[in-house]
């Protein structure tokens, strides 16, 4: 489960249809549903929500170190199936790219928003190939997969190589989100993606390279009704091994349901269900935006068959909030993260106000 | 004579647009405190003789000058600043503006001139008062009656000390003792300032107080007879 | 400092003595600054609104490209357009004028894609208003935004529905929020694109695109290359563009009232010179005086001119304030366009414009030192030593004024008004009026004797013998007191004569093009209409004897200039004549080619003859036509075409129309048809149909036409206002320089009404004179009007007519009041003391 944006455009797709309209019917997500490839990189558009996610850590030749994530998203929003308009907003297609840069101190992001149509905006359905006007994410003939987008102020062309092996979250990519069985998406993750290439910043091309992780998820059911918001975070550990951890919060900040995995260097999958991941309170930041405080140094213990084990993680730098409020979006905390031997990106939703979907 | 005669006129003729000869040859000549009659018959051209003096109308032939200046080499600019530095008017049917002071309607030659207006309206005052109307400078035209208003004339012709003073029946319009006063007034004006006078007139009581009483006839002017 | 003493005393002397006749004069002056800057402050305000509306309705996007019709252009060109490198973002936008009830105002419902929109025109984007929850994105079917006006007008309110009728059909939407960032007055309603182009017929049309450019791109380079991506339907439309539009829309007519305000200026101007020249003639002797008295000549000529000055800086001062508080007073009653109608539910503010103020004072100034100029020169050129004895008037009786400055003056006149247009405007035609008016009153004198010698009264009893005297002895005198009365007059009668004319043309126009008993129109329709089978049921109709379907197609032709309109209609191709009111020679076209039969305007507009060829926008390509022939049309002035109903189907395929004339059967009763019409209508339609009969619209179009020139007449009016002013104020001018007189004769044993019998034959005569001046030159600017200044400003032509009643009625109305003025302001001289007046001898 993922991703603030993604709620926001889940609260489109939840609109109801006008009155004497026809109603959209979404599929179920169901258990033991096989995943395909490479069918199942390219988008799923029957399915309400569904998002293509890299966060990642980059260097420059002079060792400095960034975070970065571009996200694509897909959404179907409840038409009235029969407007013949090739207007119709029978998806929304909305991608978002930040740069996390500790020289400034903040992020910098960008986003493009359109309906698909008209060769402008549209997501290929047999492979990972997602255009919004300008961007572009796509999977190509040798399996890497390639993002440029380009923003206001700065602009990302990048190229991830997979190293590992599809990773299939909870039953073989049959991830559960809450207590009631509805509410589930399927879920994938490719870790460990080795990235090349080059970053505009402030009018220079800098040449990069680093770690990457790419989240895929697409679903119809949302959040239990009582969540008001998720931490999330995906740790590359240094030994080739990856660590997913999540957590979605009621009102009183206990976990409403919880899970992730731990894939070891040698390819063995540990799922793991609420009880297994606790985010443990450490030190807050309070931003001076929103007001929000987030807990962006947590101290994160997962329970494995061998016994618990515990990632302090620390942020690149503490003000990584992305204030998307002007655009009509939440307001939410998303960075990289990095622990002793290990390193990856931190979501904290719901701070600033509970995520009401 | 000794000293620079106020006014000289040498062989002035002057004809009238017709084409008939007014007067041929004239010679003339007033010294200073001078005061000369000039009379004549209806027609005859006494008026045109003043304007030829006063620099309003120019000769045929001849030659005119004022406290030695020769008004036929001026401009007409030149001639108008000669006039309201060395002459001074006084006319038969007063020409005093209705719609200014009485002090404003004295005071006009010198402030027409470069004097300080407040000098000049004192001075206006001055005068109104030497000429028999103290305290009356604030008066118009239509308080007055007609020896009065002729009165404010010669104040007026005297403001700016002039060289020379042309008058035209300056009494043509007031009734014999009126008349009487104002002319003494007048003469004795211009020579308390030593003023040259040329007074226009058929009046015999004007003559007799002149220094000297000429007529004019086509052959120029002659003294007359019996003086 | 002392020299300007003298002239103060003068200047102030005299004022104080006549203080009404210098405030009469800067009063024209006043009268003719505010009327010219109140129209430059309407024109300036209604355009600035005008302005207003094309941004918000535009959203302020970088670069637009328009639909060269309402049928707007296929909406492939979006990716097109979106993909032109430059190009940051594009917006595609359904535009269509929509109705919320049959009566109501126009409202323009705008379809966006609110993604686009939110990048390109962020302007137009809503704000939701009321509960968020289930049903509320910003792409929801069904829903709109509407700004506070639409709002208003509807009646509509947030959370509440609202039915809008556009394109013929009808859809009702739920009101989710407002459009704050709309100007004042405009009436939007942005509703989701796809909904827009689905529920209102318009599947696969955008009416425009909006451009918003990439930054540090190269505008003029990314314009270039969007203009070569356009199909022929559809241009590129930059902020100019539109600016140019929205002022060409209303620019001649702008430019007449403007130049109407300016020659009541020159009216004011006539009235001080009048006022000057009398003063100065009075003060004839005084001025000669001041020279006798050593007043250089310079200074005299300085002094006059200082009084004209002073006047005019009087007179225009309190004219800048009396014009801002007359626009101010116009907007709120008359509207923008005071009363134009071109500027349509725009909602104009007032709007100062300090350097226009300016400006006008220096007219004001300007006109008062003309006026000044003549009697200055005049007084300075009199020699003093005659000057001083004259009294008055200076002028020899057996002199005969010259004509040739005069003459000189209306030849002048005649060449300007036979000159072309300058930047599209008829400003030499305006000259020539001007030269021709001063060219008149300059050969008045002239006139004046020549018409007054030869009258001859058999028995003139002692007040005519008098008058007419005096009016012979000084013409130069009675031209003067004439100059003020002989420009209002004749301009009044040049107007009324180019009204009258423009009228009785527009009246028979009508009836050309109103032929049938009955009219249908869908309003608001530009796309969509009644098909074949719902033309079918019209047809169908008891009662009807036949039915002519027509329909009204915006065309742009050029970005800069507002929309020709194509009238699709059959059209008797033996006789076409019969169908439309042709003017001219009509041609026959090549064989094969498509004929149109162009309006007048658009002739003139476009540059086009029977028998050239041009290309129309028509479905989605350019369509070489051949003009055919010329017609008058007064109703679209920015020009129209026609085309046979059986060729547009066959260009475009559209067989739909939205106009409709039907003549009835015999004997059928209109009022019952018409019901029977509107059921035999689509159900989407029947609301909206209006229906007319000719004889309503013909009067509803009579009445539009005199709301607006209505301005014009109050113009006039004031001008003549102004005139008999300048009478009244020359006549107690020259009763007062006359008091000796008037005394004279009241010794000699003249009774008073004998005098007051003088003044008022003398007051008649003078109006006479001017009036018989004022006709004839009025005559000759008329058909300025007519035959050079409307056909270059609006592009039409008409027959002349002439309102003889309303002349013969203004020409007695003159006389009397003249007559009237003059014993009303001989009355106070008569009274002051005639014995006194003897006394003085000057």
């Amino acid at each position: 489960m993922r991703k603030a944006i993604a709620g926001l455009l889940a609260a489109l797709a939840l609109a109801g249809p006008a009155p004497g309209q026809e109603t959209t019917v979404y599929p179920a997500v169901v258990p033991r549903a096989p995943l395909r490839f490479p069918a199942d990189h390219g988008a799923h558009p029957a399915f309400r929500t569904e998002w293509w996610y890299v966060t990642g850590w980059l260097k420059t030749p002079q060792g400095e170190e960034l975070g970065f994530q571009v996200t694509f998203f897909r959404s179907r929003p409840a038409i009235d199936p029969r407007n013949p308009s090739k207007f119709a907003p029978a998806q929304i297609l909305f991608a978002h790219a930040a740069l996390s840069d500790p020289k400034l101190g903040r992020l910098r992001h960008d986003q493009r928003i359109a309906r698909e149509g008209f060769g402008l905006a549209r997501a290929s359905t047999t492979d990972a190939d997602i255009i919004i006007d300008d961007w572009t994410f796509k999977r190509g003939a040798d399996g890497r997969f390639r993002a440029r987008t380009a923003g206001e102020d700065f602009a990302l062309n990048l190229d991830m190589a997979p190293t590992q092996g599809v990773l299939p979250q909870g039953d073989g990519g049959f991830s559960r989100k809450g207590p009631k069985t509805g509410q589930a998406s399927y879920y994938y993750s490719l870790p460990h993606l080795a990235v090349t290439g080059s970053i505009l910043r402030d009018g220079q091309r800098i040449a990069v390279t680093g770690q990457a992780w790419l989240d895929r998820e697409w679903s119809s059911t949302l959040l239990d009704p009582a969540a008001t918001g998720w931490d999330w975070v995906g740790l590359n550990l240094d030994d080739g091994g990856a660590l997913t951890a999540f957590q979605v919060r009621d009102k009183s900040g206990a976990a409403l349901w919880a899970g992730g995995s731990l894939r070891s260097a040698d390819g063995k999958l540990t799922k793991l269900s609420p009880g297994d991941v606790i985010f443990a309170d450490a030190r807050r930041w309070r931003s001076p935006r929103s007001g929000a405080s987030y807990p962006v140094e947590p101290c994160l213990t997962v329970r494995l068959p061998g016994g618990p084990r515990t990632w302090r993680l620390k942020p690149l730098f503490d003000d990584q909030e992305l204030d998307s409020r002007a655009a009509g979006g939440p307001v939410y905390w998303e960075g990289a993260v990095s622990a002793p031997g290990a390193r990856g990106y931190l979501e904290l939703t719901g701070y600033a106000a509970p995520m009401k979907l | 004579m000794s000293p620079a005669p106020a006014l000289s006129l040498t062989g002035l003729k002057k004809s009238v647009p017709g084409g008939r000869v007014l007067f041929e040859g004239l010679e003339f000549s007033a010294a200073p405190g001078e005061i000369v009659a000039i009379m004549g018959e209806s027609g005859v051209g006494k008026s045109t003789l003043l304007n030829l003096i006063a620099g309003l109308d120019l000769p045929d032939v001849g030659r005119i000058e004022i406290g030695g200046a020769a008004l036929g080499e001026m401009s007409d600019d030149a001639r108008t600043t000669l006039r309201r530095e060395k002459v001074g008017f006084v006319f038969q049917a007063f020409h005093i503006l209705p719609h200014l002071t009485l002090a404003q309607n004295v005071a006009l030659p010198l402030v027409l001139g470069r004097a300080a207006t407040a000098e000049a309206l004192k001075s206006a005052h001055d005068l109104l008062d030497a000429v028999g109307l103290g305290g009356r400078g604030g008066d118009y035209a239509a308080q007055l009656s007609g020896g009065e208003m002729q009165r404010v004339a010669i104040a007026r012709a005297l403001i700016h000390r002039p060289a020379l003073i042309l008058a035209d029946e300056p009494t043509g319009n007031l009734d014999p003792e009126t008349a009487a006063k104002v002319l003494d007034l007048f003469v004795e004006q211009a020579r308390t300032h030593r003023a040259a006078a040329v007074i226009v007139t058929h009046s015999e009581k004007v003559a007799a107080v002149a220094d000297r009483a000429l007529v004019l006839s086509p052959n120029g002017l002659s003294l007359r007879h019996g003086r | 400092m002392a020299a300007s003493a003298a002239l103060r005393w003068m200047v102030w002397g005299e004022w104080r003595a006549h203080p009404a006749r210098v405030l009469v004069a800067a009063a024209a002056i006043a009268i003719g600054v505010a009327l010219g800057f109140a129209v430059y402050l309407v024109n300036r305000s209604a355009l600035d609104e005008f302005e207003r509306a094309v941004q918000t309705v535009s959203g302020a996007a970088d670069l637009q490209v328009r639909a060269a019709s309402a049928a707007g252009f296929d909406e492939t060109l979006y990716p097109t357009l979106a993909r032109i490198p430059g190009v940051r973002a594009a917006s595609p936008v359904v535009e269509l004028t929509a109705r919320a009830s049959p009566d109501g105002p126009p409202i323009t419902l705008l379809g966006l894609d609110v993604f686009r929109a939110a990048q390109v025109t962020p302007s137009l984007a809503g704000v939701r208003q009321g509960p968020a929850g289930a049903g509320t994105t910003p792409f929801d079917a069904g829903q709109v935004f509407l700004s506070a006006a639409a709002m208003q007008a509807s009646g509509a309110m947030v959370g509440g529905a609202i039915r809008l009728t556009a394109a013929g059909q009808a859809a009702s939407f739920r009101v989710a929020g407002t459009l704050p960032a709309a100007a004042e007055g405009q009436r939007i309603a942005v509703a989701d694109i796809a909904d827009a182009q689905w529920r209102f017929g318009q599947l696969g049309r955008l009416q425009r695109i909006d451009l918003k450019l990439a930054a540090g791109s190269d505008a003029r380079a990314v314009q270039d290359a969007v203009a070569a991506a356009l199909p022929p339907d559809a241009a590129i439309e930059t902020r100019q563009t539109q600016a140019t539009r929205g002022d060409s829309l209303s620019r001649a007519y702008r430019v007449n009232l403007e130049m109407l305000a300016m020659v009541a200026l020159l009216t004011g101007g006539f009235l001080v010179y009048s006022a000057q020249s009398l003063s100065v003639s009075r003060r004839e002797a005084q001025f000669a005086l001041l020279r006798v008295l050593g007043l250089s000549r310079r200074r005299l000529l300085g002094m006059i001119f200082a009084e004209g000055g002073l006047v005019g800086l009087i007179g225009g001062m309190a004219g800048v304030g009396l014009g801002l508080a007359l626009a101010g007073l116009a907007l709120r009653v008359l509207g923008g366009d005071l009363g134009g109608g071109y500027f349509q539910g725009a909602h104009a503010r007032l709007v100062f414009a300090p350097g226009a103020a300016a400006v006008f004072l220096g007219l004001g100034l300007l006109a008062s030192l003309a006026g000044a100029v003549v009697p200055a020169l005049h007084a300075a050129k009199a020699k003093p030593a005659v000057a001083l004895k004259s009294a008055g008037d200076g002028v020899d009786p057996r002199a005969r004024p010259p004509l040739k400055p005069g003459l000189a003056l209306l030849a002048a006149g005649g060449l300007a008004a036979l000159s072309p247009p300058v930047g599209g405007l008829p400003l030499l035609g305006y000259a020539a009026i001007a030269l021709i008016l001063a060219g008149g009153i300059a050969v008045m004198p002239w006139l004046a004797m020549a018409l007054l010698t030869p009258v001859r009264p058999r028995r003139p009893g002692p007040a005519a013998h008098l008058a007419l005297g005096r009016l012979r002895g000084a013409p130069g005198q009675a031209a003067v007191a004439l100059c003020g009365i002989v420009a209002s007059v004749s301009l009044m009668v040049a107007m009324s004569v180019m009204v009258a004319s423009f009228r009785g043309s527009v009246d028979e126009w009508l009836g050309q093009v109103l032929p049938a008993d009955l009219y249908m129109r869908l309003p608001d329709i530009q796309t969509g209409g009644l098909d074949l089978a719902a033309q079918a049921d019209l047809t169908a109709v008891e009662g009807v004897r036949r039915v002519t379907f027509r329909k009204m197609v915006g065309l742009r032709l050029a970005a800069d200039r507002p929309e020709v309109v194509l009238q699709v209609a059959s059209v008797d191709r033996a006789d076409p004549a019969r169908s439309m009111p042709l003017t001219g020679q009509t041609r026959a076209v090549p064989v094969g080619a498509t004929p149109v039969w162009i309006s007048e305007p658009m002739a003139r507009l476009y540059r086009l003859k029977p028998g050239d060829a041009l290309t129309l926008p028509l479905g989605g390509a350019a369509r070489p036509v051949a003009v055919a022939g010329v017609w008058r049309d007064y109703a679209h002035q920015f020009g129209a075409v026609a085309m046979d109903s059986a060729d547009y189907t066959r260009l475009t395929g559209d067989t739909l129309r939205t106009q409709a004339s039907v003549d009835l059967a015999p004997g059928a009763a209109p009022g019952p048809i018409i019901a029977a019409l509107r059921a035999a209508l689509p159900p989407g339609m029947r609301d909206q149909a209006d229906f007319t009969r000719s004889q309503a619209l013909r009067a509803y179009a009579l009445r539009v036409f005199d709301r607006s020139f209505a301005v014009t007449y109050a113009l006039e009016a004031i001008a003549i206002g102004v005139g008999l002013a300048g009478v009244a104020a020359t006549f107690s001018a020259q009763t007062f320089a006359r008091a000796r007189e008037f005394g004279m004769l009241r010794h000699i044993g003249a009774l008073r009404r004998q005098i007051v019998g003088l003044l008022a034959l003398e007051g008649a005569l003078l109006g006479a004179v001017g009036g018989v001046a004022g006709l004839g030159l009025g005559a000759v600017m008329g058909q300025i009007l007519i035959q050079v200044i409307n056909p270059q400003s609006f592009n039409w032509t008409m027959d002349t007519r002439w309102p003889v009643g309303l002349l013969t009625t203004l020409f007695c109305a003159l006389v009397a009041a003249s007559a009237g003025t003059a014993v009303l302001s001989g009355r106070s001289a008569l009274s002051a003391g005639a014995i006194r007046a003897v006394r003085e001898d000057w």
